[in-house]
């Protein structure tokens, strides 16, 4: 979880987005399937020359049908072998995002795509990464170019771009485009399912972040249930935006229970990194203290 | 319901026989180069070429059955899960890949259905064969064996699985999948002192997993905690444990855990 940031021009989205598109594959079905026929005309042809020929050709066509076979077999074996060199570097810099080493999973992301992408699946699945490390170094206008980007282009699967669309209006509110926000969150309600924790949880940041902390409370309390069970650990930043929402609504003793239960479980930091409204919540009220192995 | 034994039968059946084919292949093509006049050689090489293509693609139809079956047990649509596999099992297929991966499948499947005895039937039969190209399937196979186990109260077996998988690298999910493993039979093997150790960590993995198990994995770390004498960390864990689930549920599945609750009135 080291906090220092990478250097400028780092992560630079439009050379990110240009350099990783996937070159077109070589048709080597094509090539291999008109060698094999050159070679059975050339051993046909040869068939009718004398038996000495024939026979050159014949021990030659085997040669080059086995080297043709052998060659093909070892591309396979090279190509299968990058491909999955490629998906465990994606892999590991997912792994890296959700065990918040952000640094290192920068660094891994521009090296994944300083370079052409080997499948558009794999690229999908770094750009989303990229937007997820764009958003918490807080360079919300890149990882919205990244987001619209995959859902121009509909390079994931349904639940991928929803999560997608979540991320892109939660930057959004941060980067206050709220017009543009407001557009995003009716388009989730449309298209997302019945019961959304991560719409949910954005339209309670939109009611803190626009002075409606009784909306922001009413929503949190209507859906509790479904922010604990789908967001998990997460679910803090629920908890913390509620707290403001009391506190905005001078209920300090239900802010202050709030603030409590957030920071049980996320650290504080991450909070105030998240949604700069907690920092108005740190002075008055008292953090959960974890155990002190937890430090 | 596809019976397990079947199931299990079926696709060792259809292993031999797409080995069988391979080696037929083989043959016919090094008896071909060797042996047959050149007419001859390249039509059955012609032959050899359209059949193995034809059946490669029928297999990659076969693989592409297995897709859908994990999104559709994450979503709890358990039938609709059961006919595709069922579908990927009777498809034909060269390789032993894609009926290894219905069989692993099925066994999620039956997890997901908490029925415990077959799944740990067929993850045993998954990871009894060689597994060759679908070597990814053997460390969570064996995470769910470990699980199943555990369920059936077999805490050897589950030691078994659990030691294997201390020698293999794992990606973080099955990291975090055999932290809650260990955790599960640390509880019940009553080991509070090698539950806690690195307790610090384990809580920064469990911080990762869904609400459920998040939850678990914390409430079996008080439960340690508790047994150790570190109230502190017990008491912490528990407030945490309350916040990201339904305390009776958790201790409903987990009957050990109404301790943390209990000792607290």
């Amino acid at each position: 979880m080291d906090e220092a940031l990478p250097p400028v021009g780092f992560l630079d989205v439009p050379t990110l987005l240009e350099a990783s598109g996937p070159r077109p594959r070589v048709p080597l079905i094509w090539y291999v399937g008109g060698g094999f026929l050159v070679l059975m005309l050339s051993t046909a042809i040869a068939g009718q020359q004398s038996p000495q020929v024939r026979q050159a050709v014949e021990v030659l066509s085997t040669l080059v049908f086995l080297a043709m076979m052998a060659g093909l077999s070892m591309l396979t074996v090279i190509t299968v072998r990058k491909l999955r060199a490629e998906q465990v570097a994606v892999e590991g810099a997912g792994e890296l995002v959700q065990l918040r080493r952000w640094p290192q999973a920068a660094w891994a992301l521009q090296g994944i795509l300083s370079q052409p992408c080997r499948t558009h699946t794999l690229r999908a699945q770094a750009l989303i990464y990229l937007a997820s490390v764009l958003t918490r170094y807080h360079r919300f206008d890149d990882a919205i170019a990244v987001q619209n980007y995959l859902l121009e282009h509909e390079l994931t699967d349904p639940s991928s771009a929803y999560g997608l669309r979540l991320g892109r209006a939660m930057a959004m509110l941060r980067e206050d485009h709220l017009l543009d926000a407001d557009r995003a969150i009716s388009e989730l309600r449309r298209t997302g399912p019945a019961a959304s924790a991560g719409l949910a949880l954005i339209e309670i940041f939109r009611h803190v972040k626009t002075g409606h902390p009784e909306d922001a409370v009413q929503l949190f309390e209507d859906k509790l249930t479904i922010l604990r069970d789908q967001l998990g650990h997460r679910v803090a930043d629920a908890w913390a935006l509620v707290a403001r929402a009391y506190d905005l609504l001078g209920r300090e003793t239900e802010a202050a229970d709030a603030f409590r239960r957030a920071t049980l479980l996320a650290p504080l930091i991450e909070l105030r990194r998240r949604y700069p409204e907690v920092e108005k919540l740190v002075d008055r009220y008292q953090a959960a203290q974890a155990p002190a192995e937890m430090a | 319901m596809i019976p397990t034994e079947s199931a299990i039968s079926r696709v060792r059946r259809d292993i031999t026989l797409g080995m069988l084919l391979k080696f037929a292949f083989l043959a016919t093509i090094v008896g071909c180069l060797l042996f047959a006049p050149q007419f001859a050689k390249i039509g059955v090489l012609a032959a050899v070429a359209v059949a193995w293509l034809a059946l490669s693609f029928t297999s990659a139809r076969t693989s592409r059955m297995n897709i859908g079956s994990p999104t559709l047990i994450a979503a709890g649509q358990f039938e609709e899960a059961e006919r595709q596999i069922d579908q990927a099992m009777r498809g034909f297929s060269l390789f032993r890949a894609a009926k290894l991966q219905a069989l692993h499948q099925l066994a999620v499947l039956r997890h997901a259905q908490r029925r415990w005895q077959e799944s740990a039937a067929l993850s045993r039969a998954v990871l009894a064969q060689r597994l060759g190209p679908a070597d990814g399937l053997g460390r969570p196979t064996r995470l769910m064996l470990a699980d199943a186990l555990l369920e059936m109260n077999d805490l050897r077996g589950a030691n078994e699985s659990i030691q294997t998988l201390y020698r293999q690298r794992l990606s973080l999910s099955e990291v975090l999948a055999l932290v809650l493993v260990q955790l599960d039979y640390g509880a019940r093997a009553g080991e509070w002192e090698r539950m806690f150790a690195g307790v610090a960590a384990k809580v920064q993995l469990a911080e990762l997993m869904p609400a459920p198990r998040s939850a678990r994995a914390q409430a079996l770390l008080a439960l340690a905690a508790l047994r150790l004498g570190r109230e502190d960390w017990a008491a912490w864990l528990r407030q945490r444990v309350e916040l990201l689930a339904d305390v009776n549920v958790l201790a409903g599945e987990r009957p050990i855990l109404w301790e943390l609750w209990q000792k607290r009135d």
